[in-house]
């Protein structure tokens, strides 16, 4: 291969790498709508959005701790305690929201900072660390729910996240966009973006050039447990209830999410757009499984499935370059 | 201030270097005081049964952890385990050994899987085992929704028996363990994987052949899993197809309690072993002073989180390090 | 080489039979048995002991609301009997080896008696055998009826009366004809076996009726939202969906809300689940057949009669009662959150 077209092939795959879940969330829709035509109808398509919104929201926060190389397997807990101690908070009362939503994300976040610390200074533990965190917060969630989902939501508050907009888009799904959009902007414009990508790639290097290493890991978690808090109220706009468990599993399924949408584990790329896109694939992969009558079995092994192809795919991808 | 701070700092030390073993130990001895009840020959005997399971399965995954791998798929491919042995033998005894064939077949099967995948397509074991975690999920839900089948009287036996006073499960763990610890601390493959852990690609300028130890311990991790589904279906009577959710986690916390880094290259069995039967010797204590089940949850997360943060430290290298889990191919250096 | 395309062949074929095999069916009761083993009357004279008595609960799980009052049911009963001393509670949070661990510890502990609801029946029945063997009582608290060497007496709710009640009125309602899917909970539980089969009995003698589909929402809300609407997309005329348990009727009820297909639509009797109640209480439809949560009480007062010697019936029936949707009022709380169960248990003993 001549130099010019070796060059050309690696600058293509690597966009083709960079945005291959756009492709792969392209294609997977093409190929639903050909199954169905359910896919077509917007209000469908805004059922979808609404039913990932609170996997999705959940790991655009996380995208930025995996994108430093971390990893962040608490946001299932700290999602499930969010719905709770939300719905707790509010009563019922439509005066309440404000309160509680602000309450329930400071929370979040303070849980997150919990993480931050614990991860800071005690490097490559992130894993085991995140996993005892969320051991922890469930059973502070089960100790003050007693095992029932306590608290009730405003009927004010589930009516406006479900009204759709035009008749088509659920506000629910607007902020899981606008959210999305915002972090993506946050990654690529500001300074702190900027750091995030630095210290994901090598964080010796990071640190010896004065970077505050500590601290942007620190606030990357305070992020990822703010937007958890955050989950948890979506789910709780969503379905009313806080059961005790809402938020188990989701932590794998974000994670999934994250890494079909382009994120290394080794950190230093990433980008929310990939994420919000990875967990629109999943979603429409499960809703075509049950939509065309099949075994909900079959969603979890098609979870699997896609998962493993496009993983293997991404590093064939990232191989070539 | 500086004579203050010297006792500190060997206690510390000590703690460090005590690790899981002297936290087991103090443990042991508080529970063995001051929990009534926890001391009978009956209820001593009863830990070990519960954690025998545990163990195989946390053993397996040291071998992966120590070679900077990791396997999330245990626990569905254990809940596999139970409900095939289950469901094949119905009961008969004369299906014992080609139930057991069959599930190291089994194993080995799905760890050859996850290698060649590993190997040849660089992806990430983490997100590969977890994939194939939800494919193996799926696979054993599609084939039943209820319990089936039941297993032969001898694992039963094996997974509930005493012999001479001591519980079975118990002798089966320890010489799994015993042939393990050869395995990993004696042996050529050992020295192979630890070192493939630490550095791939030092191990690779070495000689080593990193693909194939790769391999091999996710054969070992597939093993564990499938041998352990042999004793739950034993502790069940039935196959119960839930039966391996969680035990992916305990395992992975049990291993690194026991001294093992997820960035690879470390790890023992003797550890793995302590930190389950220190797990279950919680579970069993909190059950005994009548905790409230939530508070246990809470209680056992709280524990996980201080003794990494005991044991960790003061893990020698500044607060920052390079790498997490090495990924599986970065920029095609992995040959393998 | 060669060996490992064999084993990756051998892993491959193991998962897809696992997942082609012909799914393991489904038992449902034989109902003139059941009836048989339950009225048999067991002989407790070797139970019998003195007070006082500790009591222990083997809770399955403990993460849904329905079990949770049923605990308190078996507290309230406690208190009210001067010689038992202790209840200890242990949950299995679904783990079946851990609900085994937990009867192992409670009968290391030398609890007088074992009231359980299992993860998984048969999984436990091992360790409830040692439990009786040891001389200590277990009596099964709950949904199904366990008929074996383990569990001494039930007190149950019996799921195909349950479902057939509710299928009877559904059908009046429907005027005994459309189309219409079914939401059940856990896929091979006894409920959603037994409340199928109920529906199935009741619909031979309405062939009008089509059922569509049968879902497994899991007693989850937000499942069963999901899964209505995927139906509500599949299927363009439906005019009634039976479904038993409150928590799930209540997605559904969004779903078709959402998708402004409430209008005519006929929804079946749920169950006393709070937030369901308040739904009827507003659109004055469905009703319920009642889940009652006091199966727990009912559960504590046949395990003191087996530690004072007396004769017991192997199964104990709670009747379910019908709740008419006009007066679904005198049962709703609705100042109280969803998650929750009418009851006439006094105000200390209702869950925080």
């Amino acid at each position: 291969m001549s130099p010019a077209a070796a060059s050309a092939w690696s600058s293509a795959s690597e966009a083709l790498s960079r945005w291959a879940i756009l492709c792969v969330l392209a294609v997977l829709y093409l190929v639903a709508i050909a199954l169905s035509d359910a896919f077509l109808e917007p209000v469908y398509v805004g059922n979808i959005l609404r039913q990932a919104a609170p996997v999705g929201i959940a790991a655009i926060g996380t995208t930025l701790v995996m994108i430093l190389g971390c990893i962040d397997l608490s946001i299932g807990a700290i999602i499930s305690f969010s719905a709770v101690l939300c719905a707790v908070l509010m009563a019922g009362d439509a005066r309440n929201v404000p309160m509680a939503v602000g309450l329930t994300l400071a929370v979040g976040a303070a849980l997150g900072a919990i993480n931050g610390l614990l991860v800071v200074f005690n490097r490559d533990s992130s894993f085991i660390l995140t996993l005892g965190s969320a051991l922890a917060i469930y059973g502070l969630t089960q100790i003050f729910s007693g095992g029932t989902a306590r608290g009730m939501v405003a009927p004010d508050f589930r009516e406006f996240f479900n009204h759709r907009l035009g008749d088509v888009l659920p506000v629910l799904a607007l902020t899981l966009l606008l959210l999305a959009a915002a972090i993506e902007a946050l990654l690529r414009t500001t300074r702190f973006g900027r750091q995030i990508y630095l210290i994901g790639s090598n964080r010796e290097a990071a640190r010896l050039s004065g970077l505050p290493v500590a601290g942007v890991i620190f606030a990357c978690y305070v992020i990822s447990g703010g937007f958890a808090a955050l989950g948890g109220i979506a789910v709780l706009a969503r379905s009313g209830v806080s059961s005790t468990f809402t938020g188990r599993g989701f932590e794998f399924d974000a994670l999934a999410a994250i890494v079909l949408g382009g994120t290394l584990f080794s950190g230093g790329r990433g980008t929310v757009v990939g994420t919000v896109a990875g967990t629109l694939v999943l979603f429409i992969a499960f809703n075509l499984v049950n939509i065309l009558g099949f075994n909900y079995n079959l969603q979890l092994v098609l979870k699997g499935a896609i998962i493993v192809v496009a993983s293997a795919a991404y590093a064939r991808l990232g191989r070539d370059r | 201030m500086a004579v203050a701070a010297a006792p500190v700092a060997a206690v510390q030390s000590l703690a460090h270097r005590a690790g899981i073993y002297g936290l087991l130990a103090v443990v042991l001895v508080a529970a063995l005081l001051f929990v009534p009840g926890f001391a009978s020959p009956t209820n001593l005997a009863n830990v070990v049964t519960q954690s025998a399971a545990l163990g195989l399965v946390a053993i397996g995954q040291t071998f992966v952890i120590a070679g900077g791998l990791i396997d999330l798929s245990v626990g569905q491919l254990l809940g596999l385990s139970v409900v095939l042995s289950c469901a094949i033998s119905e009961g008969r005894s004369e299906l014992l050994l080609p139930v057991l064939a069959a599930m190291v077949a089994l194993g080995a099967a799905v760890g050859v899987a996850h290698g060649t995948l590993v190997n040849r397509f660089r992806i990430e074991p983490l997100i590969l085992t977890f994939g194939t975690l939800s494919i193996l999920q799926g696979a054993i839900f599609a084939y039943t929704d209820q319990s089936v089948g039941r297993p032969p009287a001898e694992l039963v036996w094996l997974a509930n028996g005493r012999l001479l006073g001591l519980p079975v499960a118990g002798l089966v763990l320890l010489g799994f363990a015993a042939f393990a610890h050869l395995l990993l601390r004696h042996s050529r493959f050992g020295l192979r994987l630890l070192a493939t852990g630490g550095d791939a690609d030092s191990a690779r300028r070495a000689g080593v052949d990193v693909a194939r130890v790769r391999l091999f311990a996710f054969v070992l991790s597939g093993l564990g899993a499938t041998l352990a589904g042999l004793l739950v279906a034993g502790r069940l009577g039935t196959g119960y197809p839930n039966a391996g959710q969680g035990f992916e986690l305990d395992a992975i916390v049990a291993a690194v309690l026991g001294g093992a880094s997820l960035a690879g290259g470390r790890g023992t069995i003797a550890g793995t072993v302590a930190a389950v039967i220190l797990l279950g010797v919680i579970s069993n204590v909190l059950n005994l002073l009548e905790v409230s089940a939530f508070v246990q949850t809470f209680a056992k997360g709280l524990i996980v989180v201080t003794a990494i943060v005991a044991t960790r430290a003061r893990s020698g290298g500044g607060p920052f390090s390079a790498r997490r889990l090495p990924a599986a191919g970065t920029a095609g250096r992995d040959a393998g | 080489m060669r060996l490992l395309f064999l084993s990756k062949a051998l892993a491959c074929m193991t998962v897809l039979g696992a997942a082609l095999l012909p799914a393991a069916g489904a038992q449902t009761t034989d109902r003139a048995l059941q009836k048989k083993q339950m009225a048999e009357v067991v002989d407790t004279k070797k139970f019998k002991k003195a007070g006082p008595y500790t009591i222990g609960v083997a809770a399955g799980y403990m993460s849904n609301s329905w079990v949770v009052f049923c605990l308190q049911h078996i507290r309230y009963e406690a208190s009210l009997h001067k010689d038992v001393k202790d209840v200890i509670v242990t949950d299995a949070a679904f783990n079946p080896s851990k609900q085994v661990a937990d009867i192992e510890d409670l009968v290391a502990k030398n609890v007088s008696l074992i009231i359980y609801w299992p993860v998984d029946e048969k999984a436990i029945q091992p360790a409830l055998e040692k439990a009786v063997a040891k001389g200590i009582p277990t009596v099964n608290a709950g949904g199904g009826f366990s008929y074996s060497a383990g569990t001494v007496s039930n007190a149950f709710i019996d799921q195909w009366a349950l479902g057939e009640e509710g299928a009877r009125h559904f059908v009046k309602d429907l005027g005994g004809k459309g189309k219409i899917f079914a939401m059940l909970p856990i896929a091979g539980t006894t409920a959603a076996v037994d409340q199928l089969a109920a529906l199935k009995a009741v619909l031979k003698d309405h062939p009008n009726i089509e059922l569509l589909s049968a879902e497994y929402g899991d007693w989850n809300r937000a499942k069963a939202k999901q899964i209505s609407e995927n139906l509500l997309q599949r299927y363009p005329k439906i005019d009634g969906v039976f479904s038993p348990a409150g928590q799930m009727s209540m997605g559904v009820a969004e779903a078709f809300e959402d998708a402004g297909r409430m209008k005519g639509l006929t929804m079946s009797p749920g169950d006393e689940y709070n937030g369901w109640m308040k739904w009827v209480v507003k659109n004055q439809k469905g009703g319920a057949v009642t889940f009652p949560t006091r199966a727990g009480q009912e559960a504590t007062k046949l395990g003191l009669k087996i530690l004072a010697g007396e004769p017991v019936p192997r199964g104990l029936v709670i009747p379910s009662e019908y709740i008419a949707p006009k007066d679904a009022a005198k049962f709703a709380e609705m100042n109280k959150p969803d998650d929750w169960w009418a009851s006439k248990l006094p105000e200390q003993f209702k869950p925080k």
